[in-house]
């Protein structure tokens, strides 16, 4: 069973879904599997499988309107690796200076 | 999206110097986090975080330590997931040059990974001795 963090990161690992994912972030509505398909110049199977990657880790939810699925990204997903890695990227710099400082300063 | 931080840095000390102060109990217990640790493989360590509040304790086990690479696991205590943490020092012409990676973060669940920002909250940043005015805005503001 793949957990929730394990999940984000294989969907954002690929460079067609990130492209995929990019590009339902900065359109102003949801995108239908066929606009996706015209733009990425795929498969609707194709794009579909990859939706579906992006949907189970929670990047993406999917309206159905009449015949067409449309995609709509949920970029807060991905804020909890960003929290995680901000954390310790600022913590390792603070303590990276302390250790510099200590070295400067020890007899 | 990476699932590592890594970090480089140079100090104008010579690269015996600068071992001792990441492996040493004492040394570390002065720059970094109290700590009851030996540079030695298999030494189970425990970065002990202050008394007051509700501080948890950084634990793991040592994997490797041969000069100049010093590679612990790293386990927040009350989660699950350990991340890795390595050390390795390099000699320079002028002092030593220092490279860090802490890796695994994906490991973490997501459930482990949001209760750890919320203990963030709860004082766990400020128990890592001082940690910037900046790091605690950051973490609150999430």
């Amino acid at each position: 069973m793949q957990d929730k963090i394990t999940r984000l990161f294989k969907a954002i690992s690929d460079p067609t879904r990130r492209d995929i994912f990019h590009a339902l972030v900065i359109a102003t509505s949801a995108l239908s599997i066929s606009q996706i398909s015209n733009q990425f110049d795929m498969t609707r199977q194709g794009v579909t499988k990859h939706i579906k990657t992006l949907e189970e880790a929670g990047l993406l939810k999917i309206q159905i309107q009449g015949r067409e699925r449309f995609c709509l990204a949920q970029p807060n997903e991905l804020e909890a690796i960003n929290k995680w890695l901000k954390f310790y990227e600022q913590f390792w710099d603070d303590h990276l200076d302390r250790l510099g400082d200590y070295l400067d300063h020890q007899t | 999206m990476k699932d590592l931080i890594t970090k480089e840095a140079h100090f104008n000390h010579p690269i015996e110097k600068v071992w001792n102060a990441i492996s040493k109990a004492e040394e570390i217990s002065t720059w970094f986090i109290k700590a009851d640790f030996k540079a030695e493989s298999g030494y189970h360590y425990t970065f002990i975080a202050s008394q007051k509040n509700d501080c948890v304790n950084i634990t793991g086990v040592v994997i490797e330590a041969t000069p100049y690479t010093l590679i612990y696991t790293w386990i927040v205590a009350h989660t699950e997931v350990e991340t890795t943490v390595k050390w390795e020092l390099e000699a320079t012409d002028n002092g030593t040059r220092l490279y860090l990676e802490h890796s695994g973060i994906s490991k973490y669940k997501g459930d482990t990974a949001i209760k750890m920002f919320e203990s963030f909250n709860g004082g766990w940043a400020g128990c890592m001795t001082e940690l910037s005015d900046y790091l605690k805005k950051l973490v609150n503001a999430g």
